[in-house]
């Protein structure tokens, strides 16, 4: 029953009270010290960030800094900007190339095998990313299986440096360390999936690989926006993965950036800048994506 | 059409959206070896005998409890272990509470400004983690010296992003708690406060069952929020170990220490799935709700 | 356990500005089976949530004997309720669930045990004592939630359709039940519910709501036979609601015009003058032969027959295109009325009234609602 019922005020501030107060503390107030380094001018002489609390100190130099920096014509951010966004739309893509399959499958013909499965697919979820990345760390070395499978199959002829700033492998391992991410929020929008409307599709003459095409993907494309928004949102933060796998400036990405501009004293306000760009760029994708996901169920209830 | 052939065409229209396509069944198999073995592989390797994380030279328990550069017998690695299992413990401890007093009001309060106290209550949901943890670093450094980076900054983040994650558990149980409870509660002689004793909390345990593993899980996970809050060696986890070691020349005692916490927390999530599929048994809603 | 009396004064909620309980004025001395009933939407729910305290009134008073506990918290008042979805702690048995109140008072362990056992006795359940609530059917759990509200000895029960969600027969035989009982105990009962039937069999009286208003407060017959308003004269089961004018007052009741025939109403708002309605239940109208003369009778003509099993439902269209309905009992001989026929309608004095003409508006959303 959805009756809205009458609490005592003493009562709702003794549950939530505590939470409230550290959100107001530790969020609110979080955030608004990263906006008011951004938007501070750095001590003159010591080159210190200063914060700017008060809204009549704020500076917009640090966000021009980012902004011209961000310029495809010789600004000093773009290059690992582009980069980072080529990493991350090729590890969702591939992301959506394993996981799709996966979840499909385990949502729409696992029968007897579903409950092996599904804990199966949640496994990797308890071991700590870093291990996940250490065990490829191990295979990858000079000396490792990889190299060693390889040679005996002959299709290197010595030991491949895998680990020594390649892209491919930066990728590689952004796949392999979010697609358990993806899956599972895209098995779930499967599993909810009206079977009914593939029966239909199947009814109506088209063939497996037909009604797959035209009933199940369109279907299921909001169940892979979700799975994408849920892997892109931390990724675009990740810069320990390319940091374990590769090491090198060469395949750094927007996070080792903000990284290094942060842990320097003298350009922590520029650091601190790029990283609200993020979030504001990072909020504003997702509100559209809210927005457009929204119209349209409004548009399949209509 | 008869009814009888009609229903014999459904179900064959349904055998033949069931059948099983082989070459999928063999990449599902393909893709858990593949997300699976690694992880198996390099706990294998602590228990190498050889100084390599990579080349197998046999079985020993050297790495981890035999020798002095055992796990058991080195400073930092249990350090980081004991590390590792005081944050999540503290974690736990703090945010399932707050989180569950946060999601109890959220459920049962629709006045102005609830809606905008929800949004604030989930939105590090969506925050990278990256600006949190910079967002923190900032805030202890710059404008609140009372908290010092190491252990305490390091719960406080780590709390600050396992909230929503325990309030969103828990809202989705109180939603099939009917308010008619707490009132019959109430009725029956409890002031608010001991109806939330009696009856809500008794009656949220499976979310906080699934909540108390999760805050374990995030924690042990966590590594942006934690290096980012951590002071010096004596606050490093056993994943800031790992990013700092792992290219370097690190013993598979390395793997040992992150095999511990992969069977504790496994042995965790499993139990506390029991216990959740326990409890949510003993409590089924009754039929009338 | 004395007392139990409850008045209600000038009560109003409003929730943002809507108005859904709107100035109530109720007296229901101890020990009485007082019944709230009206359709759904119409307050009931929220007047009895805020004699339970679950609800601040916006504005006016609570009484509960003599004393006024509008502000009172739900657990400082001496008021159980029965709720609809009988709200049983699905996490203790059903023993614990009826000990649960005892325990708040702190009452000694033997003594819980014996007064658990006696309330579970009561509603016959003592066989149950060790089931979850979840192991029981509706009417089970039923029991349990007034044994629960009863072994309190309350001075008030409230029950907010405590029937709703069981099947008919079931219905029948607790309606029964709870009469008993709450002769059996004394205390005031004070039931919520939209079904009038049931309304009828159980209460001492009635109050009819409408849009957070009391139409009618009296017994059950009364309300039933003598309905003051055109809406509880819809609302109690059908009745002709008839358009007439009023002209003058006589020794055996009032001078009503229909059409161009004179009738004489013997009841209800009898000093009323010009238009209003008058209102007659099925089964006092009886039709005769077309040509049969007398007072207090109708022209009409026979446009449908409903065969309803233990009567037959006639529907007669009225010159003035009103439609008049007559039940007729069943007594196992073919009936003297086809569609089209002509007939008369008798409808005597005694049993016509004249409605207090404050519901005009909506018997006509009803009939468009209806529609
Ligand atoms: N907390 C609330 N906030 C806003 N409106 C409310 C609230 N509670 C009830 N209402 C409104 O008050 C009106 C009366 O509600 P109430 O539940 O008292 O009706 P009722 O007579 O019990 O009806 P029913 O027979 O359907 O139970 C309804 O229109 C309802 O929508
Ligand atoms: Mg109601």
């Amino acid at each position: 029953m959805s009756r809205r019922s009458f609490y005592p005020l003493p009562y709702l501030l003794t549950t939530s009270g505590p939470g409230l107060a550290w959100i107001a503390l530790f969020v609110v107030l979080g955030v608004y010290s990263l906006f008011a380094i951004s938007l501070g001018t750095p001590d003159p002489i010591l080159l210190t960030p200063t914060p700017a609390w008060s809204p009549l100190d704020w500076s917009f130099a640090n966000f021009r800094d980012v902004i011209s920096g961000l310029n495809p014509s010789g600004g000093i951010f773009w290059e690992v900007f582009r980069r980072s966004f080529v990493y991350i739309v090729l590890a969702a893509a591939g992301c959506v190339l394993i996981g799709y399959p996966v979840a499909y499958y385990v949502a729409m013909y696992a029968k007897r095998s579903k409950a092996l499965l599904l804990v199966l697919l949640i496994l990797p979820f308890l071991v700590s990313y870093m291990l996940r990345m250490l065990a490829w760390v191990g295979l990858l070395s000079p000396d490792g299986y990889v190299n060693e499978a390889l040679s005996r199959l002959h299709l290197v002829s010595q030991p491949q440096d895998w680990l020594g700033g390649r892209p491919s492998t930066v990728v590689l391992a952004l796949i392999y360390g979010w697609v358990p991410y993806f899956i599972l929020p895209l098995y779930a929008a499967l599993e909810r999936l009206d079977r009914r409307y593939l029966e239909a599709s199947a009814d109506l003459g088209a063939g497996r690989v037909r009604t797959f095409i035209f009933t199940t993907l369109p279907l299921s494309v909001p169940g892979i926006l979700a799975g994408l928004v849920l892997i892109a949102l931390p990724m675009f933060g990740d810069y320990y993965t390319n940091q374990l796998v590769s090491g090198a400036a060469t395949t750094s990405m927007i996070g080792n950036t903000i990284n290094t501009y942060i842990a320097s004293t003298q350009q922590r306000a520029i650091g601190a800048a790029l990283a609200s760009t993020l979030l504001i760029f990072l909020i504003a994708v997702l509100a559209y994506y809210v927005r457009t996901t929204a119209r349209a169920a409004r548009a399949v209830v209509r | 059409m008869t009814q009888a052939s009609a229903t014999g065409r459904a179900h064959a229209i349904r055998l033949r959206l069931r059948r099983r396509p082989k070459v999928l069944t063999l990449f599902v198999w393909g893709y858990i070896v593949w997300s699976l073995a690694p992880a198996l592989i390099a706990i294998a390797f602590s228990f190498n005998s050889g100084k390599s994380r990579s080349i197998w030279q046999g079985l020993s328990l050297r790495w981890w409890t035999d020798g002095p550069g055992s796990m058991l017998h080195n400073d930092v690695f249990r350090g980081a272990l004991e590390h590792s299992f005081t944050l999540a413990v503290l974690n736990v401890l703090i945010a399932v509470p707050l989180g569950i007093g946060l999601a109890i009001t959220l459920s049962r309060w629709f006045g102005r400004g609830s809606g905008a106290v929800s949004l604030l209550a989930t939105m590090t949901l969506v925050v990278p983690e990256l600006v949190l943890a910079i967002s923190l670093f900032l805030l202890f450094t710059q404008l609140l010296d009372i908290v010092e980076l190491g252990t305490m900054a390091q719960v406080i983040g780590q709390v600050t992003f396992t909230l929503p994650f325990v309030v969103v558990i828990t809202r989705g149980r109180m939603s099939s708690i009917s308010t008619d409870l707490e009132e019959a509660a109430m009725d029956l002689g409890c002031s608010p406060l001991q109806a939330l004793r009696l009856v809500l909390v008794p009656l949220l345990q499976p979310a906080i069952v699934a909540s108390v593993v999760i805050a374990f899980a995030l924690s042990i996970d966590d590594f942006v929020v934690t290096q980012y809050l951590s002071s010096d060696a004596s606050t490093q986890t056993v994943p800031m170990l790992i990013y700092n070691t792992a290219r370097g020349s690190a013993t598979p005692a390395l793997n040992a220490t992150a095999t511990v916490l992969v069977v504790v927390t496994a042995l965790l999530v499993a139990l506390g799935g029991l216990l959740y599929y326990a409890l949510s048994r003993r409590q089924r809603l009754g039929a009338a709700e | 356990m004395a007392g139990g009396e409850v008045r209600l004064a000038k009560l109003v909620k409003a929730f943002d500005e809507v108005t859904v309980v709107d100035g109530i004025d109720l007296h229901m001395p101890g020990g009485e089976f007082f019944s709230l009933l009206g359709p759904s939407g119409c307050g009931k729910t929220t007047t009895l949530r805020m004699i339970a305290g679950f609800e601040q009134p916006t504005s006016g008073e609570i009484l509960l004997d003599g004393k006024n506990v509008a502000l009172t918290p739900p657990h400082k008042r001496n008021v159980n309720t029965v709720f609809q979805g009988y709200a049983l702690f699905p996490h203790l048995s059903v023993f614990d669930n009826v000990a649960f109140g005892l325990r708040r008072q702190g009452t000694p362990r033997a003594e819980v045990r014996r007064r658990v056992n006696e309330a579970l006795a009561m509603v016959h359940m003592e066989a149950f004592a060790k089931r979850r609530p979840a192991q029981m059917s509706g009417g089970q759990q039923q029991r349990v939630a007034l044994a629960r509200a009863l072994v309190l000895k309350p001075a008030v029960l409230l029950l907010d359709e405590p029937l709703g969600a069981l099947d008919a027969k079931l219905r029948k035989i607790l309606q029964i039940e709870l009469k008993a009982l709450q002769q059996e105990v004394g205390i005031t009962f004070i039931y919520v519910t939209h079904d009038q039937e049931e309304a009828l069999t159980m209460s001492d009286r009635i109050a009819v709501m409408h849009e957070g208003r009391v139409e009618q407060v009296a017994p059950p017959e009364v309300v039933y036979e003598e309905p003051s308003t055109t809406f509880v004269a819809d609302f109690l089961g059908t009745s002709n609601v008839i358009h007439a004018v009023a002209t003058q007052a006589t020794a055996s009741g009032c001078e009503v015009r229909v059409g161009e025939f004179e009738l004489t109403a013997g009841r209800g708002a009898i000093d009323a003058r010009g238009e209003t309605k008058i209102a007659i239940r099925p089964e006092r109208v009886t039709l005769e032969p077309h040509g049969s003369t007398g007072p207090n009778r109708l022209a009409g003509m026979v446009e449908r027959v409903v065969y309803l099993g233990n009567a037959n439902q006639i529907i007669v269209r009225l010159p003035t295109g009103e439609a008049l309905q007559a039940l007729v009992q069943n007594t196992g001989e073919k009936l003297a009325y086809e569609q089209g026929d002509p007939v008369r309608a008798h409808l005597p004095a005694e049993a016509l009234r004249v409605l207090a003409d404050t519901g005009a508006a909506e018997i006509e959303e009803q009939a468009a609602a209806a529609a």
